[in-house]
């Protein structure tokens, strides 16, 4: 069977800088102060013509560079193509957000020395390796909405819709409808180069 | 010197505390850290680090821990031990303030080295709560290290530089490659204590620093910004990098530094922690040191 590829895509025409979307997160997956699992960015801010905004969090690359580097194993690739993690392997050494083309692990302090505790990023809302829907999951990796069928709570709130998430070929579809209604020439997604290789 | 240690600690500490708002990786940087990523007119760090970390560094790791006890094991089969008499005349040469500085410091490598591979093979050991308390001894013996790491400089540096007689004892690889013993000319330390020294000391520093960096994680220093014209992030990705590296090399003398003290020269461990160090080996070992302190009437 063939499993679908799981992808975001952000719309760089149709984000309006809201942040909507990493505050729907925060929210629903209960972070912590200072974590923020996606973000949005602003990219030539102030030049005119130029300026545009996306939204930015665990891209879900295939060949993850934090899946390769990480020196406890502690990352799985879900056939979907969602990269998971799971926390009580996970030491906080750090290696993954060096690895990361989008800065997407984050580590809160812990501990009387402050050391790093174990990394946090975005699950596409698919939760972790424990039990689906159990109390310790939502506790430790947020909500599990994918195993309910749900869409990923940042797309589901993005007014604009210009946050999508599913599989690459409905996500692919839509881009395609978009682009040649804008009549402007089609142009690669940003940062998918790095993240899908252009798969 | 120490003044400057602590308000660089404190600087780094300060740093680390204040949160996303001045972060240097998940703030405002982050945009240029994302489009710079991988590209031609960068320094292409993330992806070496990637290349390295995930390809070479457990493998050259393991390949030191197996490959140097190794060729001792077989030196030790071999050619065997030099033993001396140990009941000769003794000379105090490491007093009570050299020895504590070593002690301290040898408590400390004691520590790092074996966690320090328990983080490199961590998919081994399971990762979690083991791992994860290797790692916090890991920095927490590094305290230790870095308060003796300049008196251990001062106090041997002047028997560390080195001179002639070190080319000849290269040349013979300090005489342990034969079961002879001819006196070999050699100052209180000879060649290979020497590399040690340098290795221990500038390489400690460099492992000091770098795995500062990565406890202390996202801070900004204005000034080392400046002059290395790098981001944080790929300040992160160097200090990985040399802490990798730079670990290969203080290992692999680290092992050498016990082999030696513990097996190759039988009982010379002693003259770290009693002080003394015995005539014969003196003689055979340190003949110029020998030579220096017979004109002065020590023996």
């Amino acid at each position: 069977m063939e499993y679908a590829r799981m992808k975001f895509y952000c719309d760089e025409h149709r984000c309006i800088e809201c942040d909507g979307c990493s505050v729907a997160c925060a929210e629903a997956h209960e972070l912590p102060v200072g974590i923020a699992r996606r973000k949005v960015i602003t990219i030539n801010e102030g030049i005119p013509g130029k300026e545009f905004s996306t939204s930015i969090a665990c891209m879900h690359c295939t060949d993850a560079p934090c899946e390769q580097v990480c020196p406890v194993d502690c990352f799985y690739i879900r056939e979907d193509g969602i990269v998971l993690h799971d926390k009580e392997k996970c030491i906080g050494c750090g290696y993954c957000l060096y690895a990361c083309p989008f800065g997407a692990p984050q580590f809160p302090r812990e501990g009387i020395f402050g050391a790093k505790g174990a990394m946090d990023k975005c699950t596409m809302c698919a939760g972790g390796p424990l039990e689906t829907n159990s109390e310790k999951e939502r506790h430790l990796y947020g909500q599990n909405r994918i195993a309910e069928g749900k869409v990923p709570v940042c797309a589901a709130m993005c007014s604009t819709k210009a946050l999508l998430v599913g599989d690459s070929e409905s996500v692919s579809a839509i881009i395609r409808a978009r682009v040649s209604s804008r009549a402007k020439g089609a142009s690669n997604p940003l940062v998918w180069d790095k993240a899908y290789k252009n798969q | 010197m120490k003044k400057y240690l602590y308000m660089f600690i404190a600087t780094l500490a300060l740093a680390s505390t204040a949160l996303a708002v001045d972060s240097q990786i998940w703030g405002e940087m982050r945009i240029q850290n994302i489009l710079g990523y991988g590209q031609e007119e960068s320094l292409k760090l993330g992806p070496l680090f990637t290349m390295l970390q995930h390809q070479y560094f457990a493998w050259i790791f393991l390949g030191v821990l197996i490959g140097v006890p190794g060729a001792f094991f077989l030196h030790y089969k071999i050619i065997g031990p030099k033993v001396f008499p140990h009941s000769e005349k003794k000379y105090y040469a490491f007093n009570l303030y050299n020895r504590i500085i070593h002690q301290i410091a040898a408590i400390s490598f004691i520590v790092i080295v074996p966690t320090g591979f328990v983080i490199v093979f961590g998919d081994f050991f399971g990762g979690g709560m083991f791992v994860r308390f290797c790692k916090n001894l890991h920095g927490l013996f590094t305290i230790p290290f870095t308060i003796v790491v300049i008196p251990m400089a001062l106090m041997w540096l002047k028997e560390a530089l080195f001179n002639l007689d070190d080319v000849k004892w290269f040349m013979i690889l300090g005489g342990y490659l034969s079961k002879e013993k001819k006196p070999i000319l050699a100052g209180k330390f000879n060649a290979g204590q020497k590399m040690w020294y340098w290795v221990a000391i500038l390489g400690g520093i460099t492992m000091i620093l770098s795995g500062a960096f990565m406890f202390f994680l996202d801070f900004k220093m204005e000034m080392l910004h400046n002059v290395t014209r790098m981001s944080q992030i790929d300040m992160l990705r160097a200090a990985a990098i040399i802490h990798n590296v730079m670990g290969f090399a203080v290992v692999a003398l680290f092992i050498t530094h016990v082999y030696m003290s513990m097996f190759a020269i039988k009982g010379a461990v002693q003259s770290i922690i009693t002080g003394y160090v015995e005539e014969e080996e003196v003689k055979i070992l340190h003949s110029t040191w020998y030579k220096k302190l017979k004109d002065q009437g020590k023996f």
